[in-house]
């Protein structure tokens, strides 16, 4: 049977209507729409990290509430179906060894994985030239490609000394977190072709310039996920295996178990925590839409013990806190930008370049998509080609228009795989660097300092308000196992707040009873 | 098909390169380790020890407790020893198949790939 601590102060169904709100959230309104209610804990965010918080927080026996901004969970895994019938993941799409929570979530909802097209030769664009090569590593240069290679190997036994859990408690952690990524590969590799390699390799992980990262922050990231070689590889490595009709659907299952407990839909404006709970608002046309909620004031208000809070850092900001947040939250929030990337998938009546001899891998030194692969169905039954537009290249492209980019990808496609890659039967683009609820992706982006200065708060409760978020993940951070680990971390921490830990025994649901 | 003969001979080359090279004398340092060879289609097993950055000469047969285990054809390790084969490529397409702890795989593919590169 379900445990409830004595109220203390807590919100209860039966008794919260007409309490004084928490904290000093006077300007709330008084009315009360259809949706409003009151819980244990409340969810921002429905994409994978808050869809396993929740799930976990009603197996522990506690009332959930997930508010969502979108009309779709997943986040940054998003799975569609073009008009023509191709299914497109615009988002995170892979799985690789060792990425064992979203393999049981795979196993558990039947959806089956497979291996990532990888057969034949890839391209590489080198100095405007084509040259085909096989294996990891562009040889166009061998000289170039041998110093990525051991600049790889160097990185990784590098890497192997960072906690990614607490990366600032390296004994060099503010030497490593005052420079970049980008210098230390400078110093590392001494040709402009091997720098270019692993620039490509860096824009496709991060969606980011080498400039533009922490070196601390790059060694804890790759660190996470078992190593540098790990992370750019397909084959034993994180693009391994992709998901047999998309990387969303897991969620879809897990956000259906929710039931009525998930709410869309519904961008949440600001949380008023404080000792005795939260109270969290939402925008939610819906309660005051025709055919809604009668009553509806377009937006919902939960109240609750707790709060999950599982978006990016930079989405946080869009949230007011009230009480503020501290100052090292706050400065996370606002130094944590999204990696820029746009992902474009161009669908062909089938695999054309595997005629050639052809992977469907690409990597180039310059233009468009400095990253390609093949992603077609695992039947084959049409051909489809993947492309990264990132970092600069992103921002650039913003003034060129959906035609622009379109026309841009397409040279680039063309100047790999011939003029069959120019006449897609669909092109289709997802800009995440213009996502208002994702602020870009695949992940957010420490630049220097920040991990020194700010890691701590990274996970650090702020009183009843908990962080979710594959950002706070230690192992997999910026993937989607990463992102199910850090719900299960954060539920863990909730339970074991409310008293319902798995010893059973009730907790004192003190304000800092869940810090680390 | 390479008999033991020839890949004594091809490894000896590999061996002079490897220990040539000032990449893998970094690579290599503090990683002394036992690599057992097998030949899938002949059957022939060699040793190889790394001791000090240094690649020990071939031995014939399996000796001692390895820490990787390579598996291969006679004719690919011929190869990849004359320098003739991607080592990379064929580890990635399943063909040579490397056994033991990650860190080891990694190390050796990416020395392997180094001498590779560096011809």
């Amino acid at each position: 049977m379900r445990r409830r601590p004595s109220h203390g102060g807590y919100y209860c169904r039966r008794c919260s209507r007409g309490r004084a709100r928490p904290g000093s959230g006077g300007h709330l309104g008084g009315d009360v729409a259809a949706a409003d209610r009151t819980v244990d804990v409340v969810v921002v965010g429905a994409g994978y990290a808050g869809l396993t918080t929740a799930r976990r927080l009603v197996a522990g026996g506690v009332e959930v509430a997930v508010l969502e901004a979108r009309d779709r969970v997943g986040g940054r895994v998003w799975t569609v179906t073009t008009p023509g019938g191709a299914v497109v993941d615009h988002g995170g799409q892979w799985i690789g060894p060792t990425q064992d929570r979203l393999q049981a979530l795979a196993d558990e909802f039947a959806v089956g994985t497979f291996p990532t097209h990888v057969a034949g030769t890839n391209v590489e664009i080198r100095h405007g030239e084509r040259h085909e090569f096989t294996g990891l590593v562009p040889m166009s240069d061998r000289e170039a490609s041998a110093d990525v290679v051991t600049a790889l190997f160097e990185f990784d036994q590098l890497a192997k000394e960072v906690s990614p859990a607490e990366p600032w408690t390296h004994p060099e952690a503010t030497t490593l977190d005052r420079r970049t990524l980008g210098s230390w590969v400078e110093e590392h590799v001494d040709s402009p072709t091997g720098r270019d390699i692993v620039t490509a390799a860096v824009l496709a992980v991060f969606g980011a310039e080498p400039s533009e990262l922490s070196l601390l922050f790059a060694l804890a990231y790759a660190r996470g996920g078992g190593g540098l070689n790990m992370l750019v590889r397909t084959t034993g490595g994180a693009q391994e295996r992709r998901f047999t009709g998309g990387a969303q659907q897991m969620a879809g299952h897990l956000a259906a178990g929710l039931g009525d407990r998930l709410i869309t839909g519904a961008p949440v404006t600001s949380v008023v925590h404080g000792p005795s709970g939260v109270s969290v608002v939402a925008e939610h046309p819906g309660t005051g839409a025709p055919g809604g909620d009668p009553g509806g004031t377009g937006r919902v208000r939960i109240d609750a013990r707790r709060v999950v809070v599982a978006v990016p850092p930079a989405v946080q900001g869009r949230i007011a806190f009230d009480p503020p947040l501290p100052g090292d939250r706050s400065q996370l929030a606002q130094h944590a930008p999204m990696g820029s990337v746009t992902k474009v998938h161009a669908v062909f009546d089938r695999p054309f370049w595997r005629e050639d001899g052809l992977s469907g891998q690409v990597v180039a030194d310059a233009g468009t998509l400095r990253f390609v692969s093949d992603n077609s169905p695992e039947d084959g039954a049409h051909g489809v080609l993947m492309g990264f537009i990132a970092g600069h290249d992103d921002r650039r492209l913003e003034s060129a228009g959906p035609a622009g980019r379109r026309e841009a990808a397409l040279a680039d496609l063309v100047r790999a795989f011939g003029p069959s890659a120019a006449e897609p039967v669909e092109f289709v683009e997802q800009r995440w660097s213009a996502e208002p609820f994702s602020g870009g992706a695949p992940v957010a982006c420490f630049g220097p300092g920040l991990l020194t200065g700010c890691g701590p708060a990274l996970r650090r409760p702020v009183g009843p308000v908990h962080w979710a978020g594959t950002e706070t993940a230690d192992e997999w951070s910026g993937y989607i196992e990463g992102a199910v680990s850090s719900g299960e971390r954060a539920a863990g921490e909730v339970l074991a707040a409310l008293g319902h830990g798995a010893d059973g025994v009730d907790g004192t649901d003190g304000v800092d009873d869940g810090r680390r | 098909m390479a008999d033991a003969d020839e890949i004594t001979e091809a490894y000896a080359d590999w061996q002079a390169r490897c220990n040539a090279n000032s990449r893998l004398a970094t690579m290599l340092r503090g990683w002394d380790r036992v690599v057992h060879l097998t030949c899938s289609d002949t059957g022939d097993r060699f040793t190889i020890a790394v001791e000090d950055s240094v690649l020990a000469e071939l031995r014939q047969g399996a000796v001692g407790d390895p820490d990787l285990v390579v598996t291969a054809t006679s004719e690919d390790f011929a190869d990849l020893f004359w320098g003739d084969l991607n080592p990379s490529e064929k580890y990635l397409s399943g063909e040579i198949v490397l056994a033991g702890s990650a860190d080891d795989v990694m190390r050796l593919d990416a020395m392997s790939m180094v001498v590779f590169l560096d011809g």
